[in-house]
């Protein structure tokens, strides 16, 4: 087993373009369509307002900038003002002690937007103030426990689920959608060594070799499965450190749930080869299985937002869909592995199933 | 040492092999000669465990290959009909591979194959990836992954396909070198009659999936013992006189080929004269005649009907 899985990686290293090829495709992908998105919150300029303190402006600053989805830029008036003539922003916000103006030099789509949010954290705070100096001190701390643990919890759901379970991360989606979509190919396509050496005589020399069998195939899943698992570890590492994207505090789970991705699509590969008469059909289906299974498995959009009952039946069957619920359930929710049980069964479940089927209809064939 | 007994192989209900028996003895060079689709590459597969019989079994120093396929595995080297390498590497990672397989590793390993390398004459080329290689190079290398554990016994699938003869004629040599020299006991089948009788001390000659003769080679060209055959060169073909020659009760077979005939008769029988007014007669114009003694092309002519690559 170890000669052939070493052999293996001698073979890579003479012909290594198929498996960077697909490595750089997926980096190229998930980079285009997601990476330019690390900080994808609207930046808006502001400055203090004449006559005002900088110190309150900051504090409104701060109090502003707890938006998930605007940044406010606390900047000197002047490059402000600046900016605004060279046309490098469209307005401006100024913030005084208690209130503030929007500085507009051109119409702007997201400007009833920041203007609304701005207006509505002033008259929170106001409102807040008022309370205070009305006697309540600690009425700030009271708001926010009573938001933590409230009296009485209204949840709205529908026949889909839990209204606002869903939180879509297009950076989470992308990097892991098209990681697994490409490495399907890497594996399958690795996968051909066998129907390879089949039709060149060289299994043949194997068999007729004191090696067993099973020692021969376990070689090249292996193989197939190392490559596969590095390619999908090393872009979220790439990820993750170099461009910054969130994949949640549970590294170690991603990883455990990346190898039981990896031995289905493995055990995929053994399948469709094992159907397949030769490397030339198995090529051809390679695209098929992979975009099809991408498509109903929610790789290239999220799952949730599918509403067609069919399609919804019939993602059940694609190991990509466990693979991405477990993998998103880490990074978004933040959940462990102990929650993480049932997409991983049914990962190393429909593995071994297809690894047994496909060997017995290979060994069928001779 | 190896023998078959009635070996029998069969696809969707034809007889691919069909009651195959033949042995080997320790240190002998076998031959398996027959044309395409005789069944030999069938045999050998079934004697290599790679194909399982329908019926029959293979015995290695009496015990069944069948039952025991590793028996057979670790003293059998084959040769592929086809390439069976990796072109991506290079003939010295090729060799290292397929000894590693047999259990060889380290120092043993490195000095085996630089031995095999230079049986094959290939040492300065060791280097050199195969898909660079000339075809009797790769089947050369072909050969030598076969010969990194040092097998006992040989089985060669027409391992001379499609090269040229002066690599064909390396491959003979050095097959001839392993069989004498080391004593490797060698099966080669092939639809090359010189191939065959140049190597093999005793042939077997297989015709639709049947062993239809076998013996030494003095003992098949005995079945011809009171026969000989006169080759007739033309400068064309002529129907007219074939059929004539054909109705001649005293030539037992005509044959047609290449703008000329072979007529196999009785010893000893004086036909050139009647030949020479045949020929006369259809204006056939005879460049050359040649009386020969029989060859085992003629015994497989004889048996068959046909020639050996028909």
């Amino acid at each position: 087993m170890k000669s052939i899985y070493l052999h293996q990686w001698q073979r890579f290293r003479r012909a290594p373009m198929l498996v960077v090829s697909f490595f750089l495709l997926t980096v190229v992908f998930v980079f285009t369509l997601a990476g330019f998105q690390s900080d994808d919150k609207f930046t808006v300029l502001a400055f203090v307002k004449e006559g005002s303190s900088d110190q309150a402006a900051e504090e409104w600053s701060d109090r502003l900038n707890e938006s998930e989805g605007m940044f406010f830029d606390l900047r000197e008036e002047e490059e402000v003002r600046e900016m605004m003539r060279d046309g490098r922003t469209n307005f401006a916000l100024a913030v005084g002690d208690s209130d503030y103006r929007m500085v507009v030099a051109a119409e702007d789509a997201n400007l009833i937007t920041v203007e609304s949010y701005t207006a509505q954290v002033f008259r929170e705070e106001f409102r807040l103030k008022q309370a205070e100096e009305a006697g309540g001190e600690n009425i700030r701390e009271d708001i926010q426990s009573s938001l933590e643990d409230p009296v009485l919890t209204v949840t709205t759901e529908t026949i889909q689920g839990a209204e606002g379970t869903f939180v879509y991360d297009n950076q989470i989606q992308t990097l892991f959608g098209m990681t697994l979509f490409f490495s399907i190919y890497t594996m399958i396509f690795s996968l051909m060594n066998v129907t390879e050496e089949k039709r060149t005589g060289t299994w043949d020399r194997l068999i007729v070799s004191p090696l067993k069998k099973s020692q021969m195939y376990i070689g090249h899943f292996l193989y197939c499965f190392t490559v596969g698992y590095a390619q999908i570890v090393v872009i979220f590492l790439l990820f993750k450190y170099g461009l910054g994207f969130d994949l949640g505090g549970n590294f170690p789970a991603i990883l455990i749930v990346v190898g039981c991705y990896a031995f289905a699509i493995v055990a995929l590969g053994t399948l469709l080869m094992g159907l397949v008469k030769s490397s030339q059909q198995l090529q051809a289906v390679i695209p098929i299985v992979a975009t099809a299974m991408a498509m109903l498995g929610g790789a290239f959009w999220p799952i949730e937002i599918v509403t067609n009952n069919i399609v919804l039946f019939l993602s059940q069957g694609m190991p990509i869909l466990y693979a991405l619920d477990a993998l998103k359930s880490i990074a978004i929710y933040g959940r462990g592995l102990a929650d993480l049980a049932q997409p991983l069964s049914i990962l190393i479940l429909f593995g071994v199933v297809c690894m047994g089927v496909g060997v017995n209809l290979m060994e069928r064939r001779g | 040492m190896l023998e078959t007994e009635e070996l029998r192989k069969v696809y969707k209900g034809t007889a691919a092999v069909d009651s195959v028996n033949l042995f080997l003895e320790k240190g002998e060079s076998v031959g398996l000669l027959g044309p395409n689709g005789a069944g030999k590459s069938t045999t050998i597969s079934m004697i290599a465990s790679l194909i399982a019989p329908s019926a029959g079994d293979v015995r290695l120093n009496g015990k069944s290959v069948l039952k025991h396929p590793n028996e057979i595995r670790k003293v059998l080297g084959i040769v592929p009909q086809e390439i069976a390498l990796y072109p991506e590497l290079t003939a010295f990672e090729n060799l290292k591979f397929f000894g590693r397989i047999y259990g060889l590793k380290g120092e043993a390993l490195s000095r085996r194959v630089q031995e095999v390398l230079k049986l094959l004459g290939l040492e300065d080329r060791q280097k050199d990836l195969v898909k660079t290689y000339s075809g009797g190079m790769k089947r050369r290398i072909n050969i030598g992954a076969a010969l990194l554990h040092q097998p006992e016994i040989l089985i060669m699938d027409e391992p001379t396909v499609g090269i040229d003869p002066q690599s064909r004629s390396y491959i003979l040599d050095t097959v001839r070198k392993l069989n004498e020299e080391k004593g490797m006991t060698v099966l080669y089948t092939s639809h090359y009659m010189e191939e065959v009788e140049r190597l093999c001390d005793r042939v077997y000659i297989m015709d639709h999936g049947k062993v239809i003769a076998s013996g030494t080679k003095d003992e098949l060209k005995s079945i011809l013992s009171g026969e000989e055959a006169i080759l007739v060169e033309m400068d064309r073909d002529y129907p007219g006189l074939v059929k004539e020659l054909e109705a001649d009760e005293a030539i037992l077979q005509t044959i047609e080929i290449d703008k000329g005939l072979k007529l196999i008769v009785p010893k000893g029988s004086r036909l050139l004269g009647k030949i020479f007014q045949a020929a006369e007669r259809h204006g056939a114009q005879i460049s050359n005649i040649t009386v020969q003694v029989p060859t085992l092309e003629d015994v497989f002519l004889h048996l068959t009907g046909r020639k050996l690559r028909d």
